[in-house]
């Protein structure tokens, strides 16, 4: 099967990799590139594992095609530290105990990014409709919930959930 | 696991994209988001030699307002037109279709209109991966020798499941079909076929590029309405779409439509003969849901993730509630 090339920028690296043209994205930042934070939950699209920003908008790698990213800018959950300090996204959720297993984790603080950047101050509602798409197992969200609620506060020290809530 | 081998063209115009198709026919499906095609390449529901990526084909994206109407490229996505200003301001209905539809870190921005509307009709027997199916036998439709949803059947009964096509169908909305030799237009109405096997009045060898919607002659009273599983992510069990205009009070123009049900949606031409030139009441919220039932029971099958049963059922919920709204009898 003939490679095609593929351009693209990683967490503001430019990349430019040989790849099968059906090879999906998740395959190629996984496999070509060891940014194992992007996972593989369901293959179909629904879980939002795979979740990673292209352009700044939540898309699904394990649904897209590699080539499909050329010329585009992704960033995905190994993107968002910076500096060594973790983004306020990631913080809110580390400090708010929204993380168990921390499968779902790096899908659900790329779509919290992408909904933070878009509407810094969703309702209740919108968060909801935001991370529909992301599914936990292990949480039943509500911490989740709370930390971006938080997250959309400004809010990253000092960060408890009560336990009483 | 890996999808099937094929390989990917991302032509810069449309009519490098007609001519591959040209050539190709059914061999060559269009990627628009790839939120339903990939998926079913994944399952080997079809194994393509190549994929046209519409991804470099700017023409086929974008949305223009003519004085009459509203032009919706087929390539546009779901969020962009969620977010246009005169969708919002002439068509809210669509935004609401839009916003019920999948969920927003799936389709939004990748999904496009043009992929909503020919997203591949869907039946319990034929949406499963490649090792479900050889265990429980392969439809009709996928070259097995029955279909598995109704005994005997020679036609596929799957199900049209686009948020936005009873939406466009309520609109009287006008489809462009681009082809080599040139383009042709047909109402969206007219578009489904009803037959799950070849669901589209489209050739291999053709294009939908342009979804037309003519700008309401009245202010325009709406509703969509679904049911299914699950607020987001679920495809709807069933669902409708109600557009009306109300003059002075009585109805001007009104349009039923129901969908999610068989392999085409239904107009409930019964309901727009009998309201239209009256003044809204509570009984046709009755009337409806029994058409709604009624014309469902004729065409939908054990084929979804809730029995025919209660989609049929349910067709006289969302008729129901759909008369409701856009009536505004509640």
């Amino acid at each position: 099967m003939k490679k095609q090339m593929l351009s693209m920028t990683v967490n503001g690296d430019e990349v430019d990799l040989a790849v099968v043209p059906h090879a999906t994205l998740l395959e190629v930042l996984r496999l070509d590139l060891g940014l194992l934070g992007v996972k593989e939950g369901c293959s179909e699209g629904v879980c939002g594992a795979c979740t990673v920003l292209m352009n700044g908008d939540p898309i699904r790698a394990c649904l897209t095609p590699a080539l499909e990213a050329d010329g585009t800018e992704i960033l995905t959950i190994e993107g968002m530290a910076s500096g060594g300090k973790l983004h306020p996204v990631q913080q809110a959720f580390v400090q708010g105990g929204a993380i168990q297993c921390g499968f779902c984790t790096p899908g659900m603080i790329l779509s919290t990014k992408s909904l933070l950047d878009r509407n810094p101050r969703p309702t209740d509602e919108e968060i909801k409709t935001a991370l529909a798409g992301n599914f936990c197992r292990c949480t039943g969200y509500a911490k989740i919930l709370h930390a971006v609620r938080v997250a959309a506060e400004g809010g990253s020290a000092n960060v408890g959930v009560n336990r009483k809530e | 696991m890996r999808l099937p081998q094929f390989d990917y063209h991302a032509p810069e115009t449309l009519e490098k994209a007609l001519k591959l198709k040209g050539e190709l026919g059914a061999a060559a499906p269009i990627l628009a988001g790839g939120t339903d095609l990939i998926v079913n390449l994944r399952h080997r529901l079809l194994s393509p030699a190549v994929v046209i990526s519409l991804k470099n084909i700017n023409e086929i994206r974008g949305i223009e307002i003519k004085p009459d109407a509203l032009v919706i490229r087929a390539g546009t996505s779901l969020a962009e037109t969620a977010g246009n200003a005169a969708v919002r301001e002439h068509l809210p209905i669509l935004i609401r279709a839009i916003e019920s539809l999948g969920a927003t870190g799936i389709q939004h921005y990748r999904g496009t209109i043009g992929g909503n509307l020919c997203l591949t009709p869907r039946c319990l027997f034929y949406n499963q991966s490649h090792f479900w199916r050889t265990g429980k036998g392969i439809c009709r439709r996928t070259g097995g020798p029955e279909c598995l949803a109704l005994e005997g059947s020679v036609s596929c009964q799957s199900v049209c499941s686009g948020d936005t096509v009873p939406v466009f169908v309520a609109l009287s909305a006008q489809l462009t079909i681009a082809g080599l030799g040139g383009t042709r237009t047909v109402p969206a109405a007219k578009f489904y076929t009803g037959k799950g096997e070849s669901p589209f009045n489209m050739a291999p060898e053709e294009i939908l590029t342009e979804i037309r919607v003519p700008i309401p002659w009245g202010p325009l009273s709406w509703s969509y309405q679904r049911i299914s599983i699950r607020s987001a992510v679920d495809f709807p069990l069933i669902n409708a779409a109600c557009t009306a205009i109300l003059d002075k009070e009585t109805i001007g123009s009104f349009r039923l439509v129901v969908s999610a049900a068989g392999p085409a949606p239904v107009i409930l031409r019964e309901a727009e003969t009998a309201f239209r030139g009256k003044k809204p009441e509570p009984e046709m919220v009755r009337m409806a849901g029994e058409m709604g039932m009624k014309a469902v029971e004729g065409i939908s099958v054990e084929n979804a993730s809730a029995s025919k049963a209660y989609r049929v059922k349910m067709a006289g919920v969302v008729a129901r509630r759909a008369v409701l709204e856009a009536l505004k009898l509640s």
